[in-house]
């Protein structure tokens, strides 16, 4: 299938038709941040202003919390309903290329060994709509880790804004199935595609922002020991844990449950390497000290997740470094090893 | 001689199932052991479940009391008697605690088994040497009477188990046991003895050397607290033990069980996935002063 386009102005109506078998989530405004919501309705003015969403995509399949089972104790003893997640499908409108990569990357974990039910059956029902960078922010640097701003092997259906018009073009086949339904679109002109090849290409030139990867692990490994190096990395650091809240492949969880007389809910919730207590056992603590905990959370996506499971799990999404109030910067303490 | 550990396959899992609903089970006994250790004897309420399930000895599960929490323990009996389960607990958290206020009768959720399991293959014909301290004996106790009720296919058997003092000794009915059956050296040591001790005073790592088994055809397996598996491995490797001949089981917090929730990784191991159950030379190749 080639390319297919849409005024802007028109998007309204496409979504429109989308929304009647999907729950279509995109990016909206919320409390001054940016976040991924269902659509409203009317809105589709977030072409004019949408960067990224402060909060990443992982949030829609892993959420920050999440009910897993309730429990209830009756005559006959403790009684479990399982809390899956419902079936109808959605469609994320709007992901950027380095958010899609990111969730084939935690799909890898959440898939290992034991399948997780809950991210999967999310997985499952969703389609992946993405929206090529056109303007990167200063903080990006996804060319790096070899995504570019108008990636497209990640995402279903790849949208592209240029200039009155959104092009769109079908990647795999579940995104194939679904645009040769919609009505409202129309066939794209070669001077539109190559238009769009274009601005892609300018785009991922606008990336200034590098992170050093040459030689990683072994440089890793041997500066594992060095104590005075994450010391020093990690000395304005305020454990706050923002950098693994706002990342896009950070899926450390916790698991506690709620409760009120004689029933209650497990409940599953983003948890961060970056705090003392998740390591901490009642005797000892092996990730005590900050810059322990630092030292874990670059190994763990530089060296730990390429040796598991062959890829970084990092996508240059360059939200740490947006979000850190103190300016930590993950490529400046990567290329200083 | 080489005994190799297998890698949990997740298994366990049957096609369909959600890994994190726990089973509901119930308290059948609770045998207080020490001052701060309980031992749980705990059963399916489904017949069912029951005959579905298996384990191996050093797996472990995640226990929880309905509205307070989950805790990670071994299964602390025997797959080779099936008749009930048994999980022991050290009271130290707000989990653990209400787990020490069950009672006969009460029910838990349970979901498991976890992890990878001692190399009951590659022990065959050999001689075993058990080393426990404290409460790091349950683990062994499960691998131990799994070994007794098959005892004609290994070699010698020595038990060391050690506790702080007389009043720390846990799993005195086994320690009887294993003491009376004349097919097992049996050695019971304590740190500090009191006015009634008749036994033997003294760490497990010197007594350990004392007992001197012979590293020949022999493979050490051995839990307790970090501290005495540090010197208990130095003394094995003193009396000529290889690496490959010692066999430990790690313990380091964990939430999911099941290498997702991030937390019990020493480098990129990750020992409720990789382990619990590690020989001495991959516990040396881990790369991280975190262990």
């Amino acid at each position: 299938m080639g390319y297919k386009k849409i005024k802007k102005d028109q998007l309204n109506t496409f979504l429109s038709e989308l929304s009647k078998d999907y729950t279509v989530v995109l990016p909206s405004r919320s409390g001054g941040q940016v976040v991924f919501a269902p659509w409203d309705g009317k809105n589709t003015d977030f072409l004019d202003w949408y960067k990224n969403t402060i909060i990443p995509p992982k949030a829609l399949f892993f959420p920050p919390v999440e009910e897993m089972f309730r429990f209830r104790k009756g005559e006959e003893g403790y009684e479990i309903e399982e809390l899956m997640p419902d079936k109808r499908q959605q469609i994320i409108f709007g992901i950027r290329p380095c958010d899609a990569r990111a969730l084939k990357i935690i799909d890898m974990l959440f898939a290992d060994t034991y399948k997780d039910p809950y991210y999967l059956r999310r997985r499952e029902n969703s389609l992946l709509v993405g929206l090529s960078c056109n303007e990167p922010c200063d903080t990006c640097f996804c060319a790096s880790l070899d995504i570019s701003p108008g990636q497209s092997e990640d995402v279903d259906i790849l949208c592209t804004d240029v200039s009155d018009n959104l092009l769109i073009e079908a990647i795999s086949e579940k995104g194939s199935n679904l645009l040769s339904e919609m009505s409202g679109l129309s066939d794209a002109g070669s001077e539109e595609e190559s238009k769009a090849k274009e601005m892609r290409k300018s785009a991922k030139e606008k990336i200034a922002r590098q992170i050093n990867l040459s030689g990683l692990q072994e440089k890793m490994r041997s500066n594992f020991e060095n104590r005075e190096y994450w010391e020093k990395a990690s000395k304005k650091c305020m454990a706050c844990g923002i950098c693994t809240y706002v990342c896009p492949t950070c899926h450390c969880f916790d698991i506690n449950d709620e409760n009120r007389k004689k029933e209650g809910k497990r409940v599953r919730s983003w948890d961060s390497c970056k705090f003392p207590l998740f390591t901490r056992m009642p005797m000892e603590n092996p990730r005590h000290e900050k810059w322990r905990r630092m030292r874990q959370r670059y190994h763990h996506k530089f060296e730990y997740y390429p040796m598991n499971f062959g890829t970084i799990a990092c996508t240059g999404c360059g939200r740490c470094i947006r979000e850190c109030p103190v300016n930590v910067d993950v490529t400046e303490i990567i290329g200083g090893i | 001689m080489m005994v190799a550990v297998e890698k949990d396959k997740g298994d366990s899992l049957m096609e369909g199932d959600n890994v994190y609903i726990p089973h509901v089970m119930k308290i059948e006994k609770v045998i207080e052991e020490t001052q701060n250790i309980k031992t749980f004897h705990f059963n399916f309420k489904d017949e069912t479940q029951k005959a579905q399930f298996s384990f191996k000895s050093g797996q472990f599960a995640e226990y929880s009391v309905f509205g307070v929490g989950e805790a990670t323990f071994c299964i602390s009996s025997s797959p080779t008697r099936m008749d009930h389960l048994e999980f022991s607990v050290m009271r130290v958290g707000k989990v653990t605690q209400a787990i020490h206020e069950l009672q006969e009768g009460d029910e838990i959720g349970f979901r498991g088994p976890y992890g990878n399991w001692f190399p009951l293959d590659s022990i065959q014909g050999k001689n075993l040497v058990f080393v426990g301290g404290g409460i790091g004996l349950a683990p062994l106790r499960s691998l131990i009477w799994n070994v007794l009720d098959n005892r004609d296919i290994y070699k010698d058997i020595v038990i060391l188990y050690g506790a702080r003092s007389p009043a720390d000794l846990s799993f005195k009915y086994d320690l009887e046991a294993w003491d009376k059956d004349d097919r097992v050296n049996m050695y019971t040591t304590v740190d500090r003895g009191d006015e009634s001790w008749t036994g033997r005073v003294g760490l497990i790592p010197p007594v350990l050397e004392e007992i001197g088994p012979s590293p020949e055809n022999t493979v050490a397996i051995t839990c307790g607290p970090p501290i005495m598996i540090k010197f208990t491995l130095q003394s094995l490797e003193k009396l000529g033990f290889t690496h490959d001949q010692i066999i430990t089981t790690l313990e380091m917090r964990m939430k999911c069980g099941i290498g997702k929730c991030g937390r019990c990784n020493i480098g990129n191991i990750y020992v409720c996935k990789d382990g619990p159950v590690f020989t001495y030379s991959q516990i040396r190749n881990f790369l991280s002063d975190e262990f």
